[in-house]
């Protein structure tokens, strides 16, 4: 085993809340364990399933999120259990903290414990949720239409989830640095809410406190200049987002030019908040240079132009994004049972060979090669 | 050297002599807004020592958000003012030097000689144009860790390569908009604020320890490139493997998922109050029927393929009940049987949440241009062993030229001085009035805590 973890056994019990990160870390070459009850982890009961294909490897969230891990069947608690924990490095794992903070198995071990509220505080024991992450840290509030209830960002992504295992995976390369330093491990305490408050701070408290000003939802446009969020077109929608007094003179340029209202060049416009205070004007000009677009050319012809404008891709979207593909961000996962998979490889690229991809194990595959081990 | 940076910063010594895991780690920061800062605050938190290059003519557009009561005040002063500030570049040091100039380059190649990491959201062109690509840092200091933050990635041989990136306009190109909102509705979008921001930075955290891992075992540096818009698509993966194997593409669901039900954000009493629930299972339905009573009891809700075929109908039952109870009590008493359930926090409501106040989530932190100090949140990792902490808000500009080019670039005074006479390097100096923000008293009363010193 390569990489630049290699050697480093992490042992992983927890859902969505550590699968996307700790993906990275086992192509970064950590030995990453993940324990299993009987029936299979959760990830393996949710859709989307490939298709003519049912049962414990079917599930695409599996397939995904458990590449290059090792899948380690136990029950909780037995002896194996407990000898599959004292060898590791590393344990991140969802905890209930109505059962007491996790005990390491030794001292040098770093555990990462999430908890939707973290170990300590009244509310401790509440049950969470991502929909509950997002509520719980203001951020909720702020998404959506004003005539409809909140709602989470991309719900079905799961995003926070995701937020929150890159937390657990940096905390506890983290820990692992405490080692060298201290030669000791230590139990980190990783709230859910808390990650979601970190991402908080460009409608969250500091703000608030400094102007007192209510943020609440408001649709897909920001309150605070025009153009300023998405737009209709032909085939979607846009985004096009004016800061700086360039892109507004390159924006009021194509407008007049597709318009042929030259009121849109008057001086006046230049600032940001004068656009606002005529949101409706500036809104129907930029939609009558929008609509009768497609999202693609008013994304290429707006970056040609200085505008900073990106289209609403879909998922579909995204699988025929030249970038993507000439960036050779795609690969293929060739998987035992439901052939080739098509995905996102590596997220970020460096100069030397760190990356290192495997399926998904299946259900109980390294069971008996790792208790052997231990 | 520990206990005097210990001393330093807490006012005391530390036992161990450690102050937070990467006390020994030396970072160069030149970045904006807020993917590269949210890495390199996270570093400051655990004992890095982060300094951030910055320029007058090119200041971050942190920096041009400043509060809203400060527009009639000296405009160097209106710039210090940014809540953003103090919060993304809590315990950085600000160095102010033009890069334009050479013999200000030759500065920063000083600094970043030293350097463990050097972290940038710049373009890619512009870092070159200023001589500091990869290659340029790399030829002074081959063990460093180099992590680039394009929008689009710091290969010019590809499509996007020259294209804009602002934070907000990434969200939907990588995905996230088409996802949020209802189906029935126009993509409602994540405009309020930008996470692939913070997930790229998230990223750029695991790279940095990845590199310095790396550098501890082999003794080489690393360049890392990472494109904001390759980091959001990979959490996509699940739904993009659907669209390759059956053509299907996942769409916006409001705050449904296919695999639990019911789950939504409800009405309360008091105004735009709501309160979201989750049931996760058969266990939790039974709970929340019980609790709603009547016809929420139908046999038809119970498995979840009832619960998902007559979602509608169940939002209005619950809404219904919802309506005459506070979001508060209609939390308190689900959680009471089990399910889970929260208020969809306004600001206020953030900042009187039990967890929030008793977990000290928000501190009130020492600042230069704040007599009282300034407020914002902790960091989601604490590690109690080897604890970081803020010591100080983040600097006004160039709050620490002279010493950091001192202690750092091993600069001479009188180098220093010619420097900041030609332009090339400048400083401030501590205001003759120090400025409060206005609700400072508003924090004090909710008994907001305060880190030493």
């Amino acid at each position: 085993m390569t990489g630049p973890w290699s050697g480093v056994r992490v042992v992983e019990q927890a859902g969505l809340t550590g699968a996307y990160a700790t993906r990275i870390w086992a192509a970064l070459g950590a030995h990453v364990i993940v324990v299993e009850p009987p029936d299979g982890h959760p990830l393996r009961r949710l859709p989307p399933f490939a298709p003519g294909h049912a049962g414990a490897e079917s599930s695409l969230w599996w397939a995904f999120f458990a590449q290059g891990k090792h899948s380690v069947v136990v029950e909780a608690g037995s002896d194996e259990h407990a000898h599959i924990l004292a060898s590791a490095d590393v344990v991140i794992g969802d905890v209930d903290p109505a059962l007491g903070p996790p005990q390491p198995a030794h001292d040098r071990q770093v555990v990462v414990a999430i908890s939707p509220f973290g170990l300590s505080g009244p509310r401790q024991h509440w049950k969470g949720s991502e929909l509950i992450a997002w509520a719980s840290s203001g951020l909720a509030y702020t998404f959506g239409f004003p005539d409809r209830p909140p709602v989470a960002a991309a719900t079905p992504v799961q995003f926070a989830a995701h937020v929150t295992s890159l937390y657990a995976v940096s905390a506890a390369m983290l820990g692992l640095r405490g080692v060298r330093r201290t030669g000791r491990g230590q139990v980190i305490d990783l709230s859910m809410q808390e990650c979601c408050l970190s991402l908080a701070p460009e409608t969250g408290v500091p703000l608030f406190l400094d102007d007192r000003v209510h943020r609440s939802r408001h649709g897909n446009r920001r309150a605070v200049s025009r153009p300023w969020g998405l737009y209709p077109c032909a085939d979607g929608f846009v985004s096009i987002l004016i800061v700086q007094p360039a892109h507004w003179r390159a924006m009021a340029n194509w407008i007049a030019e597709a318009t042929g209202v030259d009121a849109v060049l008057d001086d006046a416009f230049n600032e940001m908040h004068v656009r606002w205070e005529v949101s409706d004007f500036i809104d129907d000009l930029t939609e009558q240079l929008t609509r009768p677009r497609t999202k693609l050319e008013m994304f290429i012809e707006g970056q040609r132009r200085g505008i900073p404008t990106t289209p609403v891709n879909t998922v579909a979207d995204l699988r025929n994004d030249p970038h993507l593909a000439s960036a050779g961000f795609w690969r293929d996962d060739e998987h035992p049972t439901l052939g080739t998979l098509t995905g996102p490889g590596a997220p970020f690229r460096v100069n030397h060979d760190w990356w290192q991809w495997a399926s998904a194990p299946q259900l109980g595959e390294h069971t008996a090669e790792e208790l052997a081990a231990v | 050297m520990h206990q005097f940076v210990a001393w330093l910063r807490r006012g005391c010594f530390v036992e161990g002599g450690i102050v937070g895991v990467l006390d020994d780690v030396f970072v160069v920061e030149l970045a904006i807004a807020i993917a590269a800062p949210s890495c390199a605050r996270a570093l400051a938190f655990h004992g890095a020592d982060v300094v951030k290059i910055e320029s007058r003519n090119n200041p971050d557009v942190m920096r041009l958000f400043g509060s809203v009561w400060a527009r009639e005040l000296d405009p160097a002063l209106y710039m210090d003012t940014s809540p953003y500030l103090g919060e993304m570049c809590a315990n950085k040091r600000s160095v102010g030097l033009d890069l334009k100039q050479p013999d200000g380059l030759a500065a920063a190649l000083a600094l970043l000689k030293s350097a463990d990491v050097f972290i940038t959201n710049y373009s890619t062109p512009a870092v070159r144009a200023l001589g500091l690509g990869y290659d340029d840092i790399a030829a002074v200091n081959p063990s460093i860790v180099y992590v680039a933050m394009p929008g689009f990635g710091s290969d010019p041989a590809q499509p996007y390569y020259e294209y804009l990136a602002w934070g907000p306009n990434q969200a939907p190109i990588v995905g996230l908009d088409a996802l949020t909102g209802y189906p029935d509705q126009e993509p409602a979008g994540i405009a309020t604020i930008a996470p692939p921001d913070y997930f790229a930075g998230l990223h750029a955290l695991t790279a940095v320890l990845t590199g310095l891992e790396h550098h501890e075992r082999t003794g080489e540096g690393s360049f890392v490139d990472i494109a904001q818009f390759e980091t959001s698509v990979s959490c996509l993966g699940p739904f993009l493997f659907d669209n390759a194997l059956t053509g299907r593409c996942e769409n916006r669901s409001g705050n449904r998922l296919s695999w639990l039900a019911p789950q939504g954000c409800y009405p309360c009493i008091g105004d735009d109050a709501w309160v979201a629930i989750t049931v996760v299972d058969d266990e939790g339905w039974t709970a929340l029927a019980a609790a709603i009573g009547g016809p929420a009891n139908d046999a038809r809700f119970g498995p979840l393929a009832g619960r998902l075929a007559h979602h509608d109908e169940l939002d209005e039952l619950i809404g219904a009940w919802t309506s005459a109870r506070t979001a508060a009590g209609v939390a308190a008493t689900l959680q009471n049987a089990g399910v889970a359930a929260y208020e969809v926090l306004d600001n206020v409501g953030v900042l009187h949440d039990p967890q929030v106040r008793d977990r000290h989530w928000f501190q009130r932190v020492a600042s230069m241009r704040f007599a009282d100090g300034d407020v914002f949140g902790s960091h989601p990792i604490q590690l109690p062993e080897t604890p970081g902490s803020w010591w100080r808000a983040g600097p006004s500009m160039a709050e620490d030229t002279v010493e950091v080019l001192t202690t750092r670039a091993g600069l001479a005074l009188i180098e220093i001085d010619s420097l900041i006479a030609s332009g090339t390097a400048f400083t401030t100096t501590q205001p003759e009035q120090r400025l409060s923000r206005p609700y400072i008293d508003y924090a004090d009363a909710l008994g907001i805590h305060r880190t030493a010193p």
